[in-house]
C-alpha cells in the first residue's frame, strides 16, 4: 500500500527516492523527486485512475490533491528504476503532507476521524461504481487536525459480485483498536506499534469478556467473524465462488453503511482528572506562565520557522503560541488524555497548522515493518528546525533515567534551534519527581551541569530565571562543525 | 479469467460473515435464535415460550 508521502531524510541507500514504504500494491508506488511527490501507475492502476478522475471524487477535500503529470521526466524515471513489474502506464504528482504521522501516534478520535474519512469515500466510491481496495488507517495522513486520505491508488473500479474485500482489514485496523480502548479502556497504541497489520478477529475475541458480546457491533464483528473464520480458513476457494454467485452491491453499500453507523458512535474519553486539569492550564495566570509565553513567543517571532516540534506539549499552550511564526508544529505528548482533548479543539476550530501525537518521547516510535523501513522513525519524517522542550527534561531524567547528557546529545543530533526549560531541585514537580527514589540519585540533574552540557552542543543566545526562580528558560541554536 | 480480489486477501471467514450480516432480516433471525438459546440456558425461557406467557411465573410456586 502506498502510504507515506514524506521522503525519508537518509533515501540515500535506497533507489533514489523511492518510498519504502510503498511496494503492497503491485498497481502503483510511490516515490520522490526533489520536494515532489509522484506515483507510478500500472496500466490497470492507470485505467482505475481515469475511472475515478471522471468521478470529480479528486476534487473532494477527503482526498490528497493529485494530478495526472503530462511530461513523461517522471515517468522515464519510474520505468528507468523498475518500480513496477510492468511498464508505468502514467505518473501522478501528489501534494506533499507536512509532517507523516502512523495510528500508533494517533489519539482516539484521530483513529476514529480516519476510520469515518475511510469509510464516507467508500460510499461516495460505491456510487459511481468504484471501490477502494483496502482499508488501512496508514493511507490517512492528517494536516494539522485535518484527515486526508493519501492513497489515490486505492481506488479501483469495482468487480461483479466482489464483497468488501478491505473488511477484515478495516475491522483488524480500525474497528477492533476502537473497540478495545472505548470498551476495555485500553489504548490501541502498544498493539499497533507491535503489529503493523493490527488485532486479528481471534485476538480480539480472546480479549473480550462473555458480556462484551452485548456490546453494540461486538457479537457480528468479533464473535461471529473469529468464529467464521475458524470454520471457513481452509476453504477460501469454495467461499470465493459461492460468494461471487450470491453477492450483491446493495449488499455491499449495507454493510458500509451499517460499519459507519458502528464507528459513529464508538466512545473515549480521557479520564476526569485530564480534562480539569487541561481547562486549568488554558487560563493560568501567574507572572511565570506570562513570562514563558513572551519568552515563546520572541523566539517564535525571530525567524519563519517551518517545522516546530513541542515535545512535552500538554495542553498545547505553547504549540498554540510557535504556530504563529511557524509553518506547521507537531506536539507530542506521552499521555494521550491531554492531546485528545486538544485534537478535539483543534478539529472544532479546522486547525490545519497543528498535528497532535502521543508517544513516550523515551520511547520514540521506531522504524517499522519491511526492513524496519514501512514506517520510518521520527527524526526520518522531517528534522524541525525547532523544538521546544518546556517543563519536559525533569520528566525524562528523573522519571524514565535518561542521563541529562543523553537527551541534551538527542535534542542536538537533531540539528534544529531549541527553546529548553529547566526545573531546578528546588522545583516542586522535581521534588515530587526524586521524592520515591533513593537520596543521591541522578546527580547530573543540576543546573550547573545542565548549562555546562548544553553549551558544550549548542550556543545559548539567551536564558531567563522565572519569577519563581526554580525554572530556567534557554533559547539555543546547534553549533555548527 | 481475472481474479475476483485485489492485492488484498480477504479472509474466507470475513466474507461468509458479510452476506449473513449483510442480510439485515439473516442477522435478527441469527441474533434471535442466539438469544434464544441463551435465554434457554439461563433458564429464563422455557422451550415454548408462549406456555411462559400463558401461566407468568405461577408454576414454579
Amino acid at each position: 500500500m502506498p502510504r507515506a508521502v514524506t521522503p525519508p531524510a537518509d533515501a540515500s541507500s535506497r533507489p533514489a527516492g523511492l518510498e519504502p514504504g510503498s511496494f503492497r500494491d503491485p498497481e502503483s508506488r510511490v516515490f520522490y523527486a526533489g520536494e515532489e511527490v509522484f506515483r507510478a501507475l500500472s496500466p490497470d492502476g492507470l485505467s482505475d485512475f481515469e475511472a475515478l478522475r471522471g468521478t470529480g471524487l479528486l476534487d473532494d477535500d477527503r482526498v490528497v490533491r493529485t494530478e495526472l503529470v503530462a511530461d513523461g521526466a517522471a515517468g522515464g524515471r519510474a520505468a528507468r528504476e523498475g518500480l513496477l513489474v510492468h511498464e508505468p502506464a502514467g505518473v501522478l504528482r501528489h501534494e506533499r503532507i507536512p509532517f507523516v504521522s502512523y495510528p500508533y501516534e494517533w489519539t482516539f478520535s484521530m483513529l476514529k476521524d480516519a476510520a469515518l474519512v475511510q469509510l464516507d469515500l467508500l460510499l461516495a466510491s460505491l456510487e459511481h461504481d468504484l471501490v477502494l481496495k483496502d482499508s488501512t488507517p496508514y493511507n490517512v495522513q492528517f494536516k494539522g487536525a485535518r484527515p486526508v486520505f493519501v492513497d489515490v491508488g486505492s481506488f479501483e473500479r469495482i468487480r461483479e459480485g466482489e464483497p468488501w474485500v478491505g473488511y477484515r482489514q478495516f475491522c483488524m485496523l480500525y474497528l477492533y483498536p476502537l473497540l478495545l480502548q472505548a470498551v476495555k479502556d485500553v489504548p490501541f497504541h502498544p498493539w499497533m506499534r507491535g503489529s503493523i497489520d493490527g488485532i486479528t478477529p481471534r485476538q480480539m475475541r480472546n480479549l473480550l469478556s462473555f458480556r462484551d458480546r452485548f456490546h453494540r457491533g461486538m457479537f457480528t464483528n468479533v464473535f461471529l467473524h473469529a468464529r467464521l473464520e475458524d470454520r471457513y480458513a481452509d476453504r477460501p476457494d469454495q467461499v470465493k465462488q459461492e460468494v461471487r454467485r450470491v453477492f450483491k452491491k446493495e449488499l455491499f453499500v449495507a454493510n458500509v453503511r451499517k460499519m459507519r453507523k458502528l464507528v459513529e458512535r464508538v466512545s473515549w474519553d480521557p479520564p476526569e482528572g485530564v480534562w480539569t486539569a487541561y481547562g486549568e492550564r488554558n487560563s493560568y495566570t501567574d507572572d511565570d506562565a506570562a513570562r514563558k509565553d513572551d519568552f515563546v513567543r520572541q523566539v517564535a517571532a525571530t525567524q519563519p520557522w517551518n517545522l516546530v516540534w513541542d515535545i512535552g506539549a500538554n495542553n498545547g499552550r505553547y504549540s498554540r503560541i510557535a504556530a504563529e511564526g511557524a509553518r506547521t508544529v507537531v506536539a507530542v505528548d506521552a499521555d494521550q488524555g491531554p492531546m485528545e482533548l486538544l485534537y478535539r479543539d483543534l478539529k472544532q476550530e479546522a486547525n490545519e497548522q497543528i498535528l497532535t501525537l502521543t508517544m513516550n518521547l523515551a520511547d520514540p516510535s521506531p522504524g517499522l515493518g519491511w526492513r524496519g523501513l514501512e514506517r520510518k522513525a521520527l527524526p526520518d519524517r522531517g528534522k524541525p528546525d525547532l523544538v521546544l522542550a518546556l517543563a519536559l527534561v525533569h520528566h525524562v531524567a528523573i522519571s524514565a533515567n535518561v542521563p541529562v547528557r543523553e537527551f541534551v546529545d538527542w535534542l542536538s543530533s537533531l540539528g534544529s534551534a531549541l527553546v529548553i526549560e529547566f526545573p531546578t531541585r528546588e522545583d516542586p514537580m522535581v521534588k515530587k519527581l526524586l521524592a520515591p527514589k533513593r537520596d543521591g540519585l541522578h546527580p547530573d540533574y543540576e543546573l550547573g551541569y545542565f548549562e555546562r552540557t548544553l553549551s558544550e552542543a549548542f550556543e545559548i543566545e539567551r536564558s531567563e530565571r522565572l519569577e519563581s526562580g526554580t525554572r530556567v528558560l534557554y533559547f539555543a541554536r546547534p553549533k555548527r562543525g | 479469467m481475472t481474479t475476483l480480489l485485489a492485492y488484498l486477501d480477504p479472509g474466507s471467514g470475513s466474507m461468509i460473515l458479510q452476506i449473513l450480516a449483510g442480510g439485515l432480516a439473516a442477522v435478527a433471525v441469527t441474533a434471535k435464535l442466539y438469544w434464544n438459546r441463551i435465554l434457554r440456558f439461563l433458564r429464563i425461557r422455557k422451550d415454548e415460550p408462549e406456555a411462559v406467557k400463558a401461566e407468568p411465573a405461577s408454576g414454579s410456586e
